[in-house]
């Protein structure tokens, strides 16, 4: 039993599967410190990684290549950039895209000629190369081209740009991928399994995005130095503070969460372990004070956060609204023991769902002990395994006290199996198809795990009629397609933070909600929606800086203290408590 | 070419898929390929040896139990490779095995025999004590051992010829399985025995073996990765202008 688990076996108050997993619930999930750009960062400057500029060969236009090395006490890393001319007509966030603003690599160990040139030839090209064994992580971004050209005019006219599109659009590139463990021949995960700096679950991606936010300060001094070498100015410390790394995600993510339902049950344990943890903390005014700058600090936050989706406009809108009352509360309940177990609850009957699951992010913010040592217990080994000698009248027992919500659904309706996912031959891209109006349903992906419980449900009933002491391998030997949802369903029902409670195929689901999942774990803030299943986030953005990192901090906590970052110069102003000084709630066009 | 590990296997789960191959099954079988390659013991070679006949397979001819009592279970594999189904058929006998301490499996007729190894890696990982014994040739008489320790996910392997062919040597293309619960069962040759060895691989060689592969890849044969793709394409669906939309996205992002 991993500590981790120790923890949570000891903590009774974890909230139940059936609250957790909702998809509604999970959509409203934001970045915790638990979050892999926060555990990165912390990592980083608790073990004085050191990041230097190798090469720097860009030509005026910003084109070239750029290697920075990343020195840890275990490792030497790599990332290697390529800024390349695009087309506009071929600038597109897809998977179906061809070719990017900039490409580039993380890679293990040292990087000489021969690999340089094996990565020039190939990191461009993406999923259409052949990628070196030792590269762990392959990306690619966009630019976002009004900030660029904001950006480079500002710093080559000698002063900066204005913080504000930094706060419409929180980045000057955006990522449409980041590939780990083997995609198209770089190094498998399996790899980092004993190596200290990367066996974190995507921290090797997260450097990666760290090192190109890095890459894209740079670029954008270089720019304004070659068009103005007399007036042009650095970026302000602040700016490049407040500058993140935007990321553009589609479907795609929604197979991963249901095809690593141990990891994502990880995933969600130590969540909700830290949430109990800190629940349980018996708070000072200390501790009280600091929730509510927190409050505060999140209030202003999602008040500057811009989207065109009206439905995500509207979420954030019903959060800032909510958060003056959660102020209110903090300031005016008397000091408990169980204060926090009462604010939870509290909010449980009062809020919304966003706003609960700040409360609960911001309850967690409060206690890095204990709560950090989660940090190390995100990772898991995955293995859906069968128990053949399980009498097939228990397994018919789990599936009715855990899978209730899966037996709940009608599949036969309409709106029950309104939709099915696939992928389009059309460079693999997942795509959702309207089962009834739509070709393909036959190759559909099985990734709807509601109907198939419910499948597996009818058919074992029917055999246990026949043959009630049944084992679960007599009664796949007679029916085998089921083999794959018992044996995830006997390994779910030890790790019940694994499936999501929804039924995939219905009409009202939102696909959104599943790329939020992941999503928030990976750290990201400024979620702004494209369509209801397509979104674009910014990660890193108000995240210490290299020379921050470099310059080896001592006040770890002050520097891990980044999350939910404000406009430069728009802090949270003491003594107003309930208003932030921002009047940007609007539409931006951006 | 070189491939990742992960890269290999989900080819293979999705070129599975391709044939027609349930869910678990494409994954049970896509893991032995994979698991066999990357141990050096060319997985991908023994799929491309089998794979007209898996074309062919009747999908809907599945192992039958042909006798069972508590410890004891024959079935029949339908001539089919053990790619398909047969993960089920071992595991009636860890079942049996942890039950009554002991079990004996026999699985006649059924091909690609090698690749089983693969699925027994997890039963041994689920802390069974495995013995697997086939006869690969008649002529002369060769017989390969498989052994596991129970939570070692890397077997034993020994392949040897035998010197004096008894009279009856009927052609044998079924496997046998010993599991036990908690006694090793580890594949020795003893010295008076008139054998000669063909092969041996220790669990320390194969594990250097998925070092190995892990830090350097796996080398693949082009066109076998090639006919993999074109099985694995069999799963996709044909893009359209209507289809685009449905990934929700634009298809220009210049802002």
């Amino acid at each position: 039993m991993t500590e981790a688990d120790r923890l949570s076996a000891a903590l009774p108050g974890l909230r139940p599967a059936d609250e957790v997993m909702r998809l509604e619930r999970l959509g409203s999930l934001h970045a915790t410190r638990l979050s892999f750009v926060r555990t990165l960062v912390r990592q980083m400057a608790r073990q004085r990684w050191r990041i230097s500029r190798e090469r720097f060969d860009l030509d005026a236009n910003g084109h070239g290549t750029a290697i920075y090395r990343l020195q840890t006490p275990h490792g030497r890393y790599h990332g290697v950039m390529f800024a390349q001319p695009l087309e506009d007509t071929q600038r597109s966030d897809r998977v179906i895209a061809e070719a990017w603003d900039v490409t580039f690599g993380l890679v293990e160990g040292d990087v000489d000629d021969s690999l340089l040139a094996q990565m020039a030839a190939n990191v461009p090209l993406q999923e259409a190369g052949r990628q070196h064994p030792r590269v762990l992580v392959l990306s690619r971004a966009n630019k976002s081209l009004r900030n660029f050209a904001h950006f480079v005019e500002a710093l080559a006219a000698g002063h900066q740009p204005d913080p504000a599109w930094l706060t419409w659009v929180g980045y000057l590139y955006r990522t449409t991928a980041v590939y780990g463990n083997g995609k198209f021949g770089i190094a498998d995960f399996a790899r980092l399994h004993d190596n200290p700096d990367f066996r974190r679950p995507f921290s090797a991606q997260m450097a990666g995005v760290y090192l190109l936010r890095h890459f894209s300060i740079e670029q954008v001094e270089h720019l304004a130095a070659c068009r103005a070498p007399d007036t042009a100015c650095g970026l302000a410390t602040e700016l490049r503070r407040y500058l993140g790394i935007g990321n553009s995600t589609g479907l795609g993510m929604a197979p991963f969460l249901i095809n690593h339902p141990q990891l994502i049950a990880q995933w969600i344990a130590q969540r909700e372990t830290a949430l109990a943890l800190a629940m349980r903390q018996v708070p000072d005014e200390t501790d009280r004070q600091r929730l509510i700058d927190l409050t505060r600090r999140a209030m202003c936050h999602f008040e500057q956060t811009v989207t065109e989706d009206a439905d995500q406009r509207e979420r954030n809108a019903a959060t800032v609204a909510a958060l003056p009352d959660v102020l209110n509360w903090l300031a005016n309940v008397p000091l408990a023991a169980d204060l926090w177990w009462q604010l939870v609850e509290w909010g449980a009957r009062t809020l919304s769902l966003e706003a609960q699951e700040l409360v609960n992010t911001l309850l967690i913010e409060l206690y890095p002990d204990p709560i950090d040592s989660l940090e190390d217990h995100m990772g898991v080994t995955e293995n859906l395994d069968l128990a053949p000698d399980m009498p097939l009248m228990h397994l018919r027992q789990l599936i009715e006290t855990h899978y209730g919500w899966a037996l709940a659904h009608d599949y036969e309706s309409v709106e029950g199996a309104w939709w099915f996912w696939y992928r389009s031959a059309e460079k693999e891209e997942p795509r959702l198809g309207q089962r009834h109006l739509e070709a393909g349903a036959e190759k559909e992906m099985p990734i709807a795990i509601g109907p198939r419980v419910a499948r597996t449900h009818h058919a074992i009933r029917a055999f246990l009629d026949e043959r009630p002491r049944a084992s679960v391998v007599d009664f796949l030997l007679e029916h085998p397609r089921h083999k794959e949802i018992v044996r995830r369903i006997q390994t779910l029902v030890k790790a019940p933070y694994g499936d999501i409670h929804a039924n995939l195929w219905h009409r009202d689901m939102k696909p959104m909600h599943l790329l939020r999942t992941k999503l928030s774990f990976f750290g990201a803030s400024r979620f702004d929606p494209k369509s209801d299943r397509w979104v674009r986030i910014t990660l890193f953005q108000g995240a210490p800086l290299v020379e921050e990192l470099n310059a080896e901090p001592v006040d770890l906590g002050t520097f891990d203290d980044w999350s939910f970052p404000l406009e430069p110069g728009m802090p949270a102003r003491d003594g107003a408590p309930f208003a932030c000084l921002s009047s940007r709630s609007g539409v931006m066009v951006k | 070419m070189n491939v990742s590990y992960n890269e290999l296997q989900g080819l293979c789960r999705k070129a599975f898929s391709g044939i027609g191959f349930e869910e678990g099954d494409a994954a049970d079988a896509a893991d032995m390929v994979a698991w066999m390659q990357c141990h050096g013991l060319h997985g991908v070679e023994q799929l491309n040896r089998g794979l007209d006949f898996l074309l062919e397979e009747d999908p809907e001819a599945l192992p039958r139990v042909i006798y069972q009592d508590g410890d004891l279970a024959v079935l029949d594999g339908q001539s089919q490779s053990v790619l398909r189904s047969i993960s089920l058929a071992t595991e009636l006998g860890f079942a049996k095995a942890r039950a009554r301490g002991l079990s004996v499996v026999k699985i006649r007729r059924c091909h690609n025999r090698q690749l089983i190894m693969g699925y027994l890696s997890r039963l041994a990982g689920r802390g069974m004590n495995i013995t697997a014994f086939w006869r690969n040739a008649q002529i002369p008489l060769t017989e390969q051992v498989v052994g596991f320790r129970a939570g070692h996910a890397t077997p034993e392997v020994r392949v040897y010829a035998v010197r004096e062919v008894p009279e009856e040597n009927e052609p044998n293309d079924g496997i046998t399985l010993v599991m036990a619960n908690h006694v090793e069962l580890l594949p020795s040759l003893g010295a008076d025995h008139d054998l000669d060895l063909l092969a041996h691989h220790p669990e320390s060689e194969l594990l250097a073996c998925r070092q190995q592969a892990l830090a350097d890849g796996i080398q693949v044969d082009d066109a076998i990765w090639a006919r993999l793709k074109t099985l694995a394409h069999r799963i996709l669906v044909e893009s359209s202008e209507a289809s685009r939309d449905g990934a929700g996205a634009g298809i220009n992002d210049n802002d």
